[in-house]
C-alpha cells in the first residue's frame, strides 16, 4: 500500500496532454540558444533540467518575466492554458537526467503564439503597419511612442487633447507642432529641437532621423529661437493622404479603446 | 633606387596595420589584425610578466567580452549593461565612469555584454542593450548626445558590438539575425549624431537583389552585421560581414540567394553605397553567418601584390577574396568536423550542401556555435601566419516551419549539441596557417573550445586566454606554452597590448560568458559550474630590468 501511495505521488500531477502542448511551445519559443537550450539543458539562460521549481514561481516568471534579464514576459503573448502548460513541461522535468533526448520535432501545425499586432482588428491592420513600418526612415514611431514602441519625442498621441478626432489626417500632413524651436549653438550648427525638459539644456535633432537627443550646456547654445521652417511634412512626406487616413483611424482607434 | 623605394614603400603599407603605443580600434587598427609591432614583451621574456594591476568592473552578468581601446596612455573598457570606464593605462586608475540607465523593466535580448567602444576626435562611442549609439566626452564621460537606432521591442535588435569610427562617422550594425527582422548599417556624424547613410542588408522592392528573396521575407529576413567592420583608407571602402537569414534553419518561405545575408559587403565610406560583395553562403540554412573579422592584408600573389581580404565563416570554411572588387582567391576548412558543405570549387561557390531536413533529426558539423566563435583572430606580417581558433563539435538538429512575428525570435528549428562529433573529440584548437593555402604550421590542442580573441605581437608571442581561466602566451613560430597566469574566470573578451613611456604591457578582459559559454554544459556538464566574474588584469615586464 504504502509502496502503491508512493507510486501515484510519483505521478505527476499534471495532464500528460498538457506537458506535450509544453513542450512544443517550449521548443519554439524557450529552447532557442540564446534561453534554455534543447529540453532545458542549459543555454545562454538557465538550465531547467533536473532542477525543481515552485509552480505558481513558474507561472508568475513565465507571464511578467524577470526586469533587467533576458527573460522576457510572455503573458501578452501566450494564453494562460499555455503558460500553465509550460510550466508543467518545466515541472516534468525535474527528475530528467541531466543529459537529453533528440531535439523535439516540432510539429508543424503547432499554433504558435499570437504577435502583440493581433489585438489590432482587421480594419486597423494597415494604420498600424503604417505607423510602425520598419521599411521607412520617416515613420510615425520614429517619434511617437504607442503601445510601447517608439520614440517619446513627439507628444503622447493618447494624451487628453493631444488629437481631437474632428481635426482629421490633414494635421499629420500640414501640422506646425508649437514644440519645435530652432535651436543655434555658438560652433554654427542649427537645428529644429524639441527640448527635452523646460528650461533643460536637452534637445531632439529633428534635423535628420531618427532623431539625435543631444546634452548641450548652456556655452554651446547661442539662442532658441520660436521660429522654424520645420513642419510635421517634412518627417511625413513618405505617406500618401490614403496612408495618412489608415494611421489616423488606427491612432484613434487606439485612444478610443484607451 | 626606385626598387628600393618600392620595397621601403611596400614594407611601410604592410606595417600600417600594426598597432604601437596606442590600440586604437577594436581590431588593433581598422585593418583587424589584432598585430602589435611592440616588442619589448617577447618570446624570450614571456615568461617574465608580472601584473601591473587588476580592474574589477563589478558586473559579472554576462562575463566580460571587451577588447579595450588605448589612447594617449588612456584605457576604455565597456562593461555588460554599457557601463563604461576611463583608466589611467599605467595604473588603474579610475580617471571617469559612466553607467548607462536602461529603461525600467526593459528586458535584455539576447545578452546583456558589450564588446567594447570606438574613440576619436576625443569622443567615446558606445552601442547599448535598448539599440542607442552615444558619444561620451572622453575627457569627463559627459553624454554629448545618443540616438536610437530602432525601438528594441519593434526590431529585436540591439548594439553589442563596438563601433567602427573613421573620418568623423560612427558606424554600427545590429544584432537581431536570429529575430524576424531586416538588418542594415547606419553611418552617424560623429559631431552629431545625425543619420548620414543607411545601407539595408536586405534589398527592399526595386533594388537590385530584392528578387533573392520570396515574397515578404526580406521585410523579417535577418541579415545582421553584429560584429566590427574593418576600413581601408586608401581605397575608402568600409568592409562588413552580413550575418545568416532568419529563419536560421529554415529557408522554405525565403527562396533564392537572399542576398547579402552571409557576404562581405564592402561600402563607399562616404555615401554607404555597394561597391562589391562576396556571399559565402547563398540561402543558408545552418545559422553560418558571414559574421566575424574582415582582416585586411597585403600580399604577393603570383608575382603581383594583392589587397586581399580574409574572413572566417561561422561554418568554419576561410574566404579569402581580393578587396578592391571581391574577387573569391582561396578558401579553406578550419576544422576536421565539417559535413555542411564538401568544399569550394575555384570561383569559391559551396558543393555538396547537406541541408537541416524539416521534422527530421540531422547531424551537422560544426554545430551552431560555429567551427569558430566571434573571438577574433590575429594576423602577423612577420610570421606571415593567420592565427585563429578552431572549435571541433557537431549539433543534432531538426528544422521546424516557421511563421515570422515581427522583431520575435525566428529560428525554424531546434538544435542540440552532440556529446561525440565525427571525428575525434569535440574541443577547441588554436593555429598558425598560410592565410592563401590554409597550410597549418602548428595546432594548439584545448580540451573545450577557446573563445577569446588572439594578439599577435612583434615579439613573436601569441596570447589568448582558455574557458578555465588562464591567460597564456605561446611561441608565434611553434605554438609552445611560453607562459601562463590563472586570472580566476573563464576569457572570452579580446587581449591587447600598448605602451605608456616605454613601458609596454599586456592587457586581458577575464570573465566566463556568453550565449556560446552557455551552451557548452550541452557537451561538458561541469561547464555550468564555470566561475563568472569580470575584471581586466594588466601584465608588464617587472620596472628596472
Amino acid at each position: 500500500m504504502r509502496y502503491a501511495l508512493l507510486f501515484v505521488m510519483a505521478l505527476p500531477a499534471f495532464p500528460q496532454g498538457s506537458v506535450a502542448r509544453g513542450d512544443k511551445l517550449f521548443a519554439q519559443g524557450c529552447a532557442v540558444g540564446y534561453c534554455h537550450g534543447s529540453g532545458g539543458t542549459a543555454a545562454r539562460a538557465q538550465r531547467l533540467r533536473g532542477r525543481t521549481f515552485d509552480r505558481e514561481y513558474l507561472i508568475k516568471v513565465i507571464r511578467d518575466g524577470l526586469p533587467n534579464t533576458a527573460m522576457p514576459a510572455w503573458g501578452d503573448r501566450l494564453t494562460d492554458p499555455d503558460i500553465a502548460a509550460l510550466a508543467d513541461y518545466i515541472q516534468s522535468l525535474a527528475n530528467a537526467s541531466a543529459d537529453v533526448a533528440a531535439p523535439v520535432v516540432v510539429d508543424a501545425a503547432t499554433p504558435a503564439a499570437p504577435d502583440l499586432g493581433s489585438a489590432t482588428p482587421p480594419e486597423h491592420q494597415r494604420g498600424r503597419e503604417l505607423f510602425f513600418d520598419a521599411t521607412r526612415e520617416a515613420r510615425c514611431a520614429a517619434c511617437h511612442r504607442l503601445n510601447g514602441i517608439g520614440a517619446a519625442v513627439g507628444p503622447d498621441l493618447l494624451k487628453t487633447g493631444a488629437i481631437k478626432i474632428s481635426d482629421g489626417p490633414r494635421v499629420i500632413k500640414y501640422g506646425r507642432p508649437r514644440a519645435v524651436r530652432t535651436v543655434v549653438l555658438k560652433d554654427g550648427d542649427k537645428f529644429p529641437g524639441v527640448a527635452v525638459e523646460r528650461n533643460g539644456t536637452r534637445y531632439y535633432d529633428l534635423s535628420a532621423l531618427p532623431p539625435v537627443l543631444r546634452s548641450l550646456t548652456q556655452v554651446d547654445i547661442q539662442v532658441v529661437q520660436r521660429q522654424t521652417t520645420w513642419r510635421h511634412l517634412t518627417a511625413t512626406r513618405s505617406y500618401t493622404v490614403e496612408d495618412m487616413q489608415a494611421v489616423w483611424n488606427y491612432v484613434c482607434w487606439v485612444a478610443a479603446k484607451r | 633606387m626606385l626598387r628600393i623605394l618600392a620595397v621601403l614603400t611596400m614594407s611601410l603599407y604592410a606595417q600600417n596595420g600594426a598597432t604601437r603605443d596606442n590600440w586604437p580600434h577594436y581590431g588593433g587598427q581598422t585593418s583587424a589584425w589584432r598585430y602589435s609591432a611592440l616588442d619589448q614583451v617577447n618570446a624570450a621574456n614571456v615568461s617574465k610578466l608580472t601584473t601591473a594591476w587588476v580592474f574589477q568592473s563589478g558586473e559579472i552578468d554576462g562575463g566580460m567580452q571587451v577588447t579595450p581601446i588605448v589612447v594617449d596612455g588612456v584605457m576604455y573598457v565597456t562593461t555588460s549593461k554599457n557601463n563604461v570606464f576611463a583608466l589611467d593605462a599605467a595604473t588603474g586608475r579610475e580617471l571617469w565612469s559612466y553607467h548607462y540607465t536602461l529603461p525600467k523593466g526593459f528586458t535584455v535580448f539576447y545578452g546583456p555584454w558589450n564588446r567594447g567602444v570606438a574613440v576619436a576626435d576625443g569622443r567615446v562611442f558606445m552601442g547599448t542593450l535598448d539599440n542607442n549609439l552615444l558619444a561620451l566626452d572622453a575627457k569627463n564621460g559627459r553624454e554629448l548626445w545618443r540616438v536610437q537606432n530602432e525601438d528594441v521591442n519593434q526590431c529585436g535588435c540591439n548594439i553589442t558590438a563596438a563601433p567602427l569610427v573613421v573620418k568623423g562617422k560612427v558606424i554600427t550594425g545590429v544584432t537581431g539575425g536570429d529575430s524576424a527582422h531586416r538588418g542594415y548599417i547606419n553611418a552617424f556624424d560623429a559631431r552629431t549624431g545625425r543619420n548620414l547613410w543607411k545601407f539595408w542588408t536586405i534589398p527592399g522592392p526595386g533594388e537590385k537583389g530584392h528578387e533573392t528573396w520570396s515574397g515578404d521575407s526580406w521585410k523579417h529576413g535577418g541579415g545582421s552585421a553584429w560584429m566590427t567592420g574593418s576600413y581601408d583608407a586608401e581605397l575608402g571602402l568600409t568592409y562588413w560581414s552580413v550575418g545568416n537569414p532568419a529563419a536560421d534553419f529554415w529557408g522554405g518561405n525565403r527562396k533564392g540567394d537572399n542576398l547579402y545575408t552571409d557576404s562581405v559587403i564592402a561600402l563607399d565610406i562616404d555615401t554607404g553605397k555597394l561597391k562589391w560583395y562576396f556571399q559565402q553562403v547563398p540561402h543558408d540554412v545552418w545559422d553560418f553567418d558571414t559574421a566575424y573579422e574582415n582582416v585586411l592584408i597585403d600580399l604577393p600573389l603570383n608575382g603581383r601584390t594583392r589587397k586581399l581580404l580574409l574572413n572566417v565563416n561561422k561554418g568554419g570554411f576561410t574566404f579569402v577574396v581580393d578587396r578592391t572588387n571581391g574577387e573569391f582567391i582561396a578558401g579553406w576548412p578550419l576544422v576536421k568536423n565539417l559535413n555542411w558543405i564538401s568544399g569550394v570549387n575555384a570561383k569559391g561557390e559551396l558543393q555538396g550542401r547537406n541541408e537541416p531536413v524539416v521534422g527530421k533529426n540531422k547531424i551537422i558539423c560544426p554545430s551552431i556555435g560555429g567551427g569558430r566563435s566571434w573571438n577574433q583572430g590575429a594576423w602577423s606580417p612577420k610570421t606571415s601566419m593567420f592565427y585563429t581558433t578552431g572549435i571541433e563539435w557537431c549539433e543534432d538538429v531538426v528544422a521546424v516551419p516557421e511563421t515570422p512575428k515581427e522583431g520575435q525570435v525566428y529560428f525554424g528549428g531546434t538544435f542540440k549539441l552532440t556529446r561525440k562529433p565525427m571525428q575525434g573529440e569535440a574541443g577547441g584548437h588554436l593555429g598558425a596557417y598560410d592565410p592563401i593555402s590554409g597550410k597549418r604550421a602548428w595546432l594548439y590542442e584545448y580540451k573545450y573550445p577557446l573563445l577569446a580573441s588572439v594578439l599577435a605581437t612583434a615579439g613573436d608571442v601569441i596570447f589568448t586566454g582558455d574557458a578555465e581561466g588562464f591567460f597564456f602566451a605561446l611561441d608565434a613560430k611553434t605554438g609552445n606554452k611560453l607562459w601562463s597566469f590563472q586570472t580566476g574566470s573563464g576569457h572570452r573578451g579580446g587581449p591587447i597590448t600598448y605602451a605608456v613611456n616605454g613601458r609596454q604591457y599586456v592587457a586581458t578582459p577575464s570573465g566566463w560568458g556568453s550565449a556560446l559559454a552557455g551552451l557548452l554544459p550541452q557537451i561538458w556538464p561541469e561547464a555550468e559550474r564555470f566561475r563568472a566574474g569580470a575584471a581586466l588584469f594588466v601584465f608588464a615586464l617587472p620596472e628596472g630590468k
